[in-house]
Parts: C-alpha cells; structure tokens; sequence
C-alpha cells in the first residue's frame, strides 16, 4: 500500500511541477502572442480592404466598419467568423462590400488534417468565395448548384462546410445587426430634427 | 557504442518509419506535400533531441513503475512550451511548423525513443539517437511524400514536374493512398534487405 502511495506521490511531484512550468511560460509568452495576433488581424483588415481605416464595433459579435481613407464612406465590413471542423475550431476572417457580398477571405485559425483540410487556407479554395452572396454560401455536396455554390476540397468536405456555413450564419446576423444600427441611427436623425 | 553510430543507425538500420513503424498517424497525415513533409519532420527532430535529453536526465529519480505516464507529462509539457515560445518569439517559423506541434504530441517516436533509448543511455548518446532518429523519420516522410506528391498532384515542392495534361491520381493523397505507397516501399526496403 506504501508503494503505491509514494508512487502516486511522485506522479502529483510531475504534474505539479510540469503545470507550474507551463503556467510560468505562459505568464511569459501570452502577451507576445496577444500582441502578434492583433498585429497579424490588423494586417488581415488592412490586405482585405485596402486603403481604408476601420471602426471596431463590440458587442456580441464585433466586427470592424472599413471606411475610405480619403472620402470616408464606408466601403464594407470586416468580422471573423468561426465554426468547429473536423479538428476543431476554424476561424475565418472575411470582408463584405456594403451590400452584403464577399469581397474576399481568409482563413485565419485552423487545426485541419495536414494535406487535406488545411488545403483551405490556400487562395485556389479562397477565391472562390469572392463576390458570393448569403444565398450562393452552400457548399456543392449539400446540393449547391454551381456556379451558385461553394466547391468542397477534396476529402475535407467537414472543413468547407465550417468555413462556408460559420460565414453564411455570420454575414447573417451581421446584416440583422446592420440593419438595426442604421435604423437606431436614423430614429436618432429624426429625432433632433424633430427637436430643432 | 560510438556516437557515429547511434547517429546513422536511425536513417537506414533502424529507420522509424519503415523498419520500427511508428508515428504512422503523423505519416500519414504530413506526406501529402514534401513540404508538409520536412516541416513536420524537422519540427519531430527538435522535439525527439530535447526530450530525449531530458528522459535521460532524469532516468535515475524516476520509478520504474510509473515511468510512461512521467514521459508522456514531460512530453506534452515540453511540446506546449515549445509551441508558446515558438509563437511568441519566432512566429514566422511558427507559422510553418505551427500546425504540426500538436501533431508530435501523439507521435509515438518520440515516447518509442524515450522508453527504448533514452532512458537506458547516456546523455550524449541519447542525442545522437534523437538526431539519427530525427533524421530517418524526416528522410522516411520526404520519400513518401514525394510518391504521393507527384502521383497525386503533379508536383514535387510545389513546382510543376508532371506535363500539364497528367490527371492526377487523388486517392494517392488520401488515407489508402498512404498505406499502399507505404506498404509498396516496406516491401521495396524488405527486398533490397534480403538480397544482401
């Protein structure tokens, strides 16, 4: 029964030791990473819709209003999307024009299986998303009709389904939160006009 | 046992991939792409050398009883904290080998080589061992690779080596694809054994 005991104790000496060695590291690289992250997402925004400057909108679900550098209209918008493939989590960055169309995306975060679902992150899969609207966001194999549709990667139809479906259900809502920020804004407008 | 030897032996004599068959799921998953491949294997070697370093210093406190389970905790906790200190310190390299880390977390070399080797041995040898194992494994991984790759994409390192016309044969890209081509050059490396 001693031995036991001693070993389960040595074993705990391990865990403890190796946990508290991480947690160290990790005190120690997180906010490098944080810090490369937000510069990386930064950059992402800026190669999806050049010349613009963005505005982050939190909430919910924050997304960034791009603005022209020059004339200040808005040009589009910027969220990132984010659905469970076949390995875990797959976030996809993606711009939409004011009317609610792809102008291009990027798959940012993904653990697929190397060779298959990681084939996402390339452009040959990417490109094919711009200029889709919310209704030509389905993926071929769930009876999309091309050119209508998003084309699956070969054996990683898990890993389109997430990319298109986290987009489709996002660039809805997005809309819906639009939409009634516009109609906020305009009830405001009226308001003080009212009040003038 | 000179350190030359336990170097070399990993490469051909004791090959990893062909001769002990282990890590067979990383294999299969990296050796669509050659450069998968050297990523995957170059990321296997870093992590073979450190952890066989560490098994084999602390050979002596650990109880013969609980062995396994103190290698499989400084494994994974030595992955993590080279996976944090990658990406907060060198996240150009990260962002190649990233993907693969949590890959080598599974790779039964790396345990294969702690409780065969380096648990036994010295320090200096046990690196040699993790080099030369390292080394075949990656070597292993090209050759597959480069099978699956031109059959299966017309491509090797992503340059065209196929004429334009080639149709590529995609189930060398998946799982089956794999297991032929690796099963195909098993008996390949049998033959050429038994001839001598």
């Amino acid at each position: 029964m001693k031995i036991y005991l001693q070993l389960g104790l040595i074993l705990l000496a391990f865990c403890v030791a190796a946990t508290a060695l991480l947690a160290y590291v990790n005190s120690l690289t997180k906010p490098q990473i944080d810090s490369i992250q937000q510069k990386e997402a930064e950059e992402t925004r800026r190669k999806l819709i050049p010349d613009s400057e963005f505005e982050e909108i939190k909430g919910d679900f924050t997304y960034y209003i791009a603005k022209d550098n020059k004339t200040k209209e808005v040009k589009g918008y910027v969220f990132t999307a984010k659905k469970n493939g076949y390995n875990g989590p797959v976030k996809t960055m993606a711009a939409i024009d004011k009317d609610f169309n792809i102008i291009a995306i990027k798959v940012i975060q993904q653990t697929e299986t190397p060779g298959l679902g990681t084939n996402s992150t390339q452009p040959k899969f990417t490109d094919q998303f711009k200029g889709k609207s919310v209704e030509q966001l389905i993926v071929d194999k769930d009876g999309g009709v091309p050119p209508n549709c998003i084309k699956a990667i070969t054996g990683a139809t898990i890993t389109t389904r997430a990319v298109t479906n986290s987009l489709k259900e996002s660039i809805t809502l997005l809309k819906k939160l639009v939409l009634e920020k516009s109609a906020s804004t305009i009830e405001t407008q009226v308001r003080e006009e009212v009040h003038k | 046992m000179s350190f030359m030897k336990e170097l070399t032996k990993g490469i051909i004599k004791e090959n990893p991939t062909f001769v002990i068959v282990l890590g067979m799921c990383p294999t299969l998953a990296t050796s669509t792409s050659v450069n998968n491949a050297i990523g995957m294997g170059l990321a296997a070697t870093f992590v073979l050398i450190c952890s066989n370093i560490f098994i084999s210093l602390i050979k002596n406190i650990t109880p013969d009883k609980i062995r396994i389970p103190v290698y499989v905790i400084v494994i994974a906790a030595f992955v993590s904290i080279v996976d944090m200190c990658m990406a907060a310190y060198l996240p150009a390299l990260h962002k190649s080998l990233g993907l693969f880390i949590p890959l080598i977390v599974v790779n039964c070399i790396i345990l294969g080589r702690a409780e065969a080797y380096a648990n036994k041995n010295n320090v200096i040898n046990s690196i040699a061992d993790g080099i030369g194992m390292g080394l075949g494994f990656t070597l292993a991984l090209s050759v597959v690779a480069t099978i699956r790759e031109i059959l299966g994409n017309g491509t090797w390192l992503n340059m065209r080596v196929m004429p334009k016309t080639y149709d590529p044969m995609l189930i060398t890209l998946l799982a089956p694809g794999a297991f032929i081509t690796l099963g195909l050059l098993m008996a390949l490396m049998n033959m050429l054994k038994e001839k001598k």
